[in-house]
């Protein structure tokens, strides 16, 4: 995740550390400093040794020293963001991959540990060059989109970053517009995605839209409506093959009983959920239960065989579209067979 | 057609200026029109003082045979009121295509200044503005409403006169020190939007006047973005200007929050960059480097940098002080008179 380098590029690259004064004022005595400055080793060192002597005792792994290197390192670079100041660059889009890779911890156990997500076939993602990844889209909040991301970043034999097309009206709103646009999320308009295409990255696509996140839990696993098959149009005008995706697992996590259109409308929302804990606990109602996920690349659909002015063909379009739709509800089904319950 | 006689609208501002010292040395016959005095004389430019509100620009454009208007009297980021602000760009830029007009006119070729500020700034917006994106549903912002208005005179006066070329150019927001997205920035503690960090698209003064003259010199018909290449988000636009951002101001409810700015902080900031520091914009503009096979100097990022530099300051000429204009103006006259008596001796 971290950009190879070699010591001397590095040498080259580094800056020397400012002088900087002292600060006047009241300081702590120096043992104390001393201290402070080698607290957080220490800690690591007396968990270890915790860790060591409980694995001796019961003969069971009570406390994983790889999660809590991965808690460490997570606060790490966290303070490594706060220290660079406005010294980094983000491309065109807003994205910054550093602040995004800085968050994979948090999203990797929520991967691994929570949902316990199954991959297959990643390998059908490409290393190199465009793709345009269609999936299914559920759960309330996009957490599906979260765990494809997680996948092709961790998983895959050349981690890449997945660039997800967000609803436009999900960029307005405060706090999750920056987030979104930071960590490489562009607006769902068809030039947006050709821009994406034409720089050679994997783009994420939800084609049911806020029509999939927001469907009642009586409806799961039934796919929405494609839109006017926008996504296959814009597939072929840019040369990209489509890699369908079928996740199974995000239905469950926030089960939707009902949808209060009108407090939705006043919020500006496309939907305002009722789940079994939502409203009612408030912000614990956000918690996702943790459900059995399993999430399938299927081989890519390759649009070789339509020329470019196949795009302008609703017909063809349609064709596409339907036949990658297709391929995602069956994935569904096969996968909702080899699960062996939600919550297993 | 090369341009010959050449007329620079709003020449007394700072980018009208920067564009007549460039000219000047490349054009046979010069001449600007202003309200206001030019902030330094040129001697190879006569200046006129007209204002474009009223019609006798086009009387000055007939008179003086001019064949190349520059039309950089168009006011975006100016402390002026909205009202003057829209006699100036659309009643001004009217009377002046009047005056372009008119039969038998001899006026070839048109650039007219316009801004990144005609896509306006929206949550529905893509990441991209292209040439073909403006909103006419975006009602809301003076300075937005009027430049579409403005453009949309400009484009009924290219299809009505085949014979003239007609640029426009969409220069992105400038940070010189004399806007007040500028003086926004380069507050101490800046008080921006809760939850918002937008990307800004900035143009270098350099790069603007130097667009400019590229459309003047070549043919280039048609509407192009011009502005630096990359973004530079607000927070760390703030950060390079050695501010420190603090996210005070509501998302909603944008007119009170351009209160507290000018009530608090004394910058007031027009509604349409209120709505920039919020959502962000940024122009695609792919079509004018592959038009005018030249792109920006300066990133959005290096223009930021130049700005808490103080580079830009250089870049335009310092205002002289008044006695030197009028010193200016006589060796004008001087030198005018000696041609004239030599020319009769021939």
């Amino acid at each position: 995740m971290i950009a190879e380098t070699t010591p001397a590029e590095r040498r080259r690259t580094s800056k020397k550390a400012e002088i900087v004064a002292p600060r006047q004022g009241f300081r702590l005595p120096k043992p104390i400093r001393r201290l402070q400055r080698q607290a957080p080793f220490l800690a690591l060192q007396a968990a270890g040794e915790l860790s060591t002597r409980l694995r001796t005792l019961t003969g069971r792994e009570v406390i994983d020293m790889n999660r809590v290197m991965e808690v460490a390192q997570f606060i790490y670079q966290q303070r490594e963001l706060a220290r660079r100041g406005p010294n980094y660059e983000v491309d065109d889009f807003g994205f910054d991959p550093q602040f995004t890779e800085s968050f994979l911890p948090i999203f990797k156990s929520l991967y691994r540990d929570y949902w316990r997500v199954e991959l297959a076939g990643v390998e059908h993602v490409p290393s190199s060059g465009r793709a345009l990844l269609v999936a299914n889209h559920a759960g309330v909040l996009p957490w599906d989109g979260a765990m494809i991301k997680t996948a092709v970043l961790t998983e895959h034999s050349h981690p890449r970053h997945v660039r997800a097309l967000v609803a436009s009206q999900f960029m307005g709103m405060p706090a999750l517009s920056w987030f979104l646009r930071r960590t490489g999320q562009a607006v769902g308009h068809p030039e947006d995605t050709r821009k994406l295409l034409e720089r050679d990255e994997l783009v994420l696509v939800f084609p049911e839209g806020t029509r999939g996140t927001g469907k009642g839990f009586q409806q799961r696993y039934r796919l929405r409506r494609f839109g006017r098959g926008g996504f296959a149009a814009t597939a072929i005008r840019a040369r990209a093959p489509i890699i369908p995706i079928s996740v199974v697992g995000s239905e469950e996590i926030y089960p939707m009983l009902g949808d209060l259109r009108p407090v939705a409308r006043l919020l500006g929302l496309p939907y305002f959920p009722v789940t079994p804990f939502w409203p009612w606990l408030g912000p614990l109602g956000m918690i996702p239960l943790p459900s059995k996920w399993r999430i399938q690349f299927h081989p890519p659909v390759e649009v070789e065989q339509f020329p470019p002015s196949a795009a302008e063909d609703q017909h063809r379009v349609m064709l596409l579209a339907d036949h990658v739709r297709d391929t995602i509800q069956r994935g569904i089904y096969d996968n909702l067979k080899l699960r062996r319950g939600v919550f297993l | 057609m090369t341009p010959n006689r050449v007329l620079v609208t709003g020449v007394s501002n700072p980018l009208g200026a920067e564009v007549a010292r460039r000219l000047a040395s490349q054009v046979p016959y010069l001449f600007g029109c202003d309200v206001a005095d030019p902030v330094s004389a040129l001697e190879e430019m006569d200046f006129v003082h007209a204002d474009t509100r009223l019609s006798v620009i086009g009387k000055l454009v007939r008179q003086l045979h001019i064949d190349t208007v520059v039309h950089l009297a168009v006011m975006v980021d100016s402390p002026h009121d909205e009202r003057s602000i829209h006699e100036t760009n659309v009643i001004g830029t009217m009377n002046l295509l009047v005056g372009c007009a008119a039969p038998s006119s001899p006026v070839r070729k048109l650039v007219v200044k316009s801004s990144q500020a005609v896509y306006g700034a929206g949550p529905l917006d893509p990441s991209f503005f292209a040439e073909d994106m403006t909103n006419w549903e975006r009602v809301a912002s003076g300075v937005t409403r009027d430049l579409l208005e403005m453009e949309q005179l400009v484009s009924e006066y290219a299809v009505r006169n085949e014979a003239c070329e007609v640029t426009v150019l969409r220069l992105g927001y400038r940070v010189s020190e004399d806007t007040s997205l500028a003086r926004y920035l380069s507050l101490p503690i800046v008080p921006t939007f809760a939850g918002f960090d937008p990307r800004l698209q900035l143009l270098h003064e350099d790069d603007a006047a130097e667009a400019i003259i590229r459309s003047v010199m070549g043919a280039h018909p048609g509407v192009f973005n011009v502005a630096g290449a990359g973004v530079v988000l607000l927070s760390q636009a703030i950060a390079i200007m050695g501010g420190r951002a603090t996210p005070i101001l509501p998302p909603y409810g944008r007119w009170l929050s351009r209160l507290g700015l000018k009530l608090l902080a004394g910058v007031d900031l027009p509604s349409h960059l209120a709505d920039m520091i919020a959502f962000g914009s940024v122009m695609d503009c792919s079509r004018s480097e592959g038009e005018f096979q030249w792109a920006p100097a300066f990133g959005s990022r290096q223009t930021m940098e130049a700005l808490a530099r103080g580079k830009q300051v250089e870049l335009i000429e310092a205002p002289s002080p008044p006695q030197e204009y009028e010193l200016q103006l006589y060796l004008q006259q001087r030198r005018r008179r000696e041609r004239q008596l030599t020319s009769g001796q021939n």
